[in-house]
């Protein structure tokens, strides 16, 4: 984008940034490591909508959790480093702020739910403690007033007041995840980030906790950050959607944009890779290759060494995001040309 | 007509543990028989006991009762010496490729290993000559082969799995969960493979998964288990578009499926969690998360597996 461009823009910008809960802004994570520096993240921009969930696809070291461990400014330090950018989350910028009010931020503003519900849990306290642990901390509440929050929230999750006493162990995979979402959702954040939290479910179960998530969400005017690798519960749970490749966003926009009017080759690929838009018989469409190595990535566009449409111009440069009508950007080079569709969007 | 040829039939194949609560039925009298060169998809949650069925069959654990018909042989009592050269004739690829390999030997050596283990090849020139082969047919570039797994991404790593079953000419590969640790680009490169070694090799799969969505695409038969046993089986094509146990048909609805805007059948939502595998009464097994449930249902035994139309079997009192 030209610096005019730019200038034009910053007004809409602001304007446009009230909406929106969450703002990343040309975010660069590195791991530095003795073996070398690993690129997680490189110049990512991404928004989440208020009251909206955005689901973050991608394969595995895509960036995804390093995304989600930069907004708690969680990342492990050595070796991560934030080299720039800027993260503002409710009109603050969490990468500026100091440890007490991260403390602060982490828990009553925004809450994490990871993917392994048993390692999230403390096996020697019972789940009632666990719930009410995490009131404590944030709420000024006596113990007892506590615990009654932690069965209510058990309750709300669908998990009887009385197993307030039981222990992790002895709840099933499904139910230790609903604990998980009733300690996240305890002190009431208004931004939940989950991070992968129904693959490891069952999809009978699955199917149960992603209601439970919509329902918890809508009804308490949350917005959420859903990280994911199932293009599946992206089109059963968010309103919004963001591709993610070797740490930067490719394609963005709403669910309908994203699935009906597929822009990136990238997406193109995961599409076509997925076995159950297929009938039986007919040969999956892989991408080719592998993702690249985050320390050596390519010069240009990370995706070109697999991508079927890739041209010298790729090589060149990194593409920026581009308007592609509506919410709807990409970063494809392929795009300089016009008349460029993809073979998805070429019959109808 | 060609002429089938059954491969492995299993009958009333049963698998008990002792447990200190008592005994668990991983596995209940399950029967099921699968042509050469055909796919049968094992399909359930965790615990329905699909991959202790898988590791039975090829008498890894010891079956509690029934019988194993391997190619013309009734295998079920035969000892180690004995099915250690069935084991050439059946293989197994594993879920996760990176504890299914050891760390300290090269891809060489992981390849070649089976073929030593076997003594089908004796020089070592033709060992290294038949590894090579074998890296080139799963796609690993030859590059790698004085590389260690830890150096390769879990594609690669499954495709060394792939190489190792495939090293001593099997007919029949159980795949438990071939492709659940990989990304779905990776997925489709790895289901592709084995598709094509199928039909290159007239290789007869049973194909372990959790996920109905890959089985659609990969199966000729589909059998969905719970709690040990099958509750229905029919062509893959069949249960798809008419799926009967109530099971299957909560099964199906809980898949996401990737499509936006468009119309989506309605979703049936399952109530409570699958039960515990250890003392089961003679009843439904399904009975208590099932909401076509019945008061014959409470009444009865046990459902077994009734033919409703034809090679579709279902286990349930009312399903028609």
């Amino acid at each position: 984008m030209s610096e005019k461009n730019l200038e034009k823009t910053t007004a809409a910008a602001a304007e446009q940034e009230k909406d929106h809960i969450l703002d990343i802004k040309d975010l660069v994570v590195h791991f530095e490591t003795d073996e070398g520096c690993v690129k997680a993240i490189n110049g990512l921009n991404l928004s989440v909508r208020r009251e909206k969930t955005l689901g973050l696809v991608g394969e595995t070291g895509a960036g995804k959790t390093t995304t989600a461990l930069s907004i708690l400014n969680l990342v492990p330090s050595p070796p991560g480093v934030i080299k720039g950018g800027s993260i503002v989350l409710d009109g603050k910028d969490v990468l500026q702020m100091k440890e007490k009010e991260l403390e602060h931020m982490r828990g009553n503003e925004v809450a994490m739910i990871f993917q392994d519900p048993m390692t999230a849990l403390n096996p020697v306290m019972t789940v009632g403690e666990q719930i009410a642990e995490s009131v404590m901390l944030h709420e000024n509440l006596s113990q007892k007033d506590a615990f009654e929050r932690a069965k209510e929230m058990l309750k709300m999750v669908g998990i009887a007041e009385s197993r307030a006493y039981d222990y992790p162990h002895q709840f099933s995979g499904g139910m230790r995840q609903r604990v998980v979402i009733a300690i996240a959702l305890a002190c009431r954040p208004h931004f939940l980030i989950a991070d992968e939290p129904t693959t490891a479910l069952d999809v009978t179960i699955q199917a149960q906790v992603l209601d439970l998530m919509k329902e918890l969400i809508n009804n308490n005017h949350m917005s959420m950050l859903l990280i994911t690798h199932d293009l599946g519960v992206v089109a059963e749970v968010c309103d919004d959607v963001a591709v993610m490749y070797a740490g930067r966003i490719v394609e963005v926009g709403t669910t309908d944009e994203v699935f009906n009017a597929t822009r990136h080759p990238y997406t193109e690929g995961l599409f076509d890779s997925l076995p159950n838009l297929k009938e039986q018989g007919e040969e999956l469409v892989p991408i080719k290759g592998m993702m690249p190595d985050p320390m050596h990535l390519p010069e240009g566009c990370a995706f070109a060494p697999r991508c079927p449409y890739a041209t010298e111009a790729c090589n060149q440069s990194v593409p920026e995001l581009r308007p592609a009508g509506g919410t709807h950007y990409v970063a494809c080079h392929a795009y300089d040309d016009p008349n460029f569709r993809l073979r998805r969007n070429a019959n109808g | 007509m060609a002429e089938k040829k059954i491969i492995l039939e299993v009958q009333n194949l049963t698998k008990y543990f002792d447990t200190p609560k008592g005994k668990l039925h991983a596995v209940d009298g399950v029967n099921f028989s699968i042509e050469e060169g055909k796919t049968l998809g094992i399909v359930g949650e965790s615990g329905c006991g699909k991959s202790t069925t898988g590791r039975t069959l090829l008498k890894l654990l010891e079956p509690t009762a029934g019988k194993i018909i391997f190619d013309g042989q009734d295998i079920t009592n035969y000892r180690r010496s004995q099915m250690r050269k069935m084991r050439t004739e059946m293989q197994m690829i594993f879920q996760d490729p990176f504890s299914s390999l050891d760390p300290r030997q090269s891809i060489m050596q992981l390849i070649s290993e089976p073929i030593k283990e076997h003594k089908l090849l004796n020089s070592k020139a033709e060992i290294e000559k038949r590894t090579l082969e074998l890296m080139d047919i799963v796609g690993l570039a030859r590059r790698f082969v004085n590389t260690y797994p830890h150096e390769l991404d879990g594609g690669r790593r499954q495709r060394i799995g792939i190489a190792r079953a495939l090293a001593v000419n099997p007919k029949l590969i159980v795949c438990d969960e071939p492709v659940s640790a990989l990304d779905v680009s990776i997925q489709a490169q790895i289901l592709n493979l084995l598709k094509q070694l199928q039909r290159d090799m007239g290789l007869t799969y049973i194909f372990i998964t959790h996920d109905l969505s890959v089985v659609k695409y990969f199966s000729d038969d589909i059998a969905v288990m719970y709690l040990g046993q099958m509750v229905e089986k029919a062509p893959s094509a069949e249960i798809f578009s008419n799926p009967t146990h109530p099971y299957t048909q909560a099964l199906l609805s809980a898949i996401p499926i990737p499509v936006v805007g468009k119309e989506k059948p309605p979703r049936k939502l399952l109530r409570g969690e699958i039960t515990s595998p250890v003392n089961l009464p003679d009843q439904c097994r399904f009975m208590k998360r099932c909401d076509a449930c019945q008061e014959c249902c409470q009444n009865s035994a046990n459902p077994q597996l009734r033919e409703i139309a034809p090679n579709h079997f279902v286990a349930c009192h009312i399903a028609k």
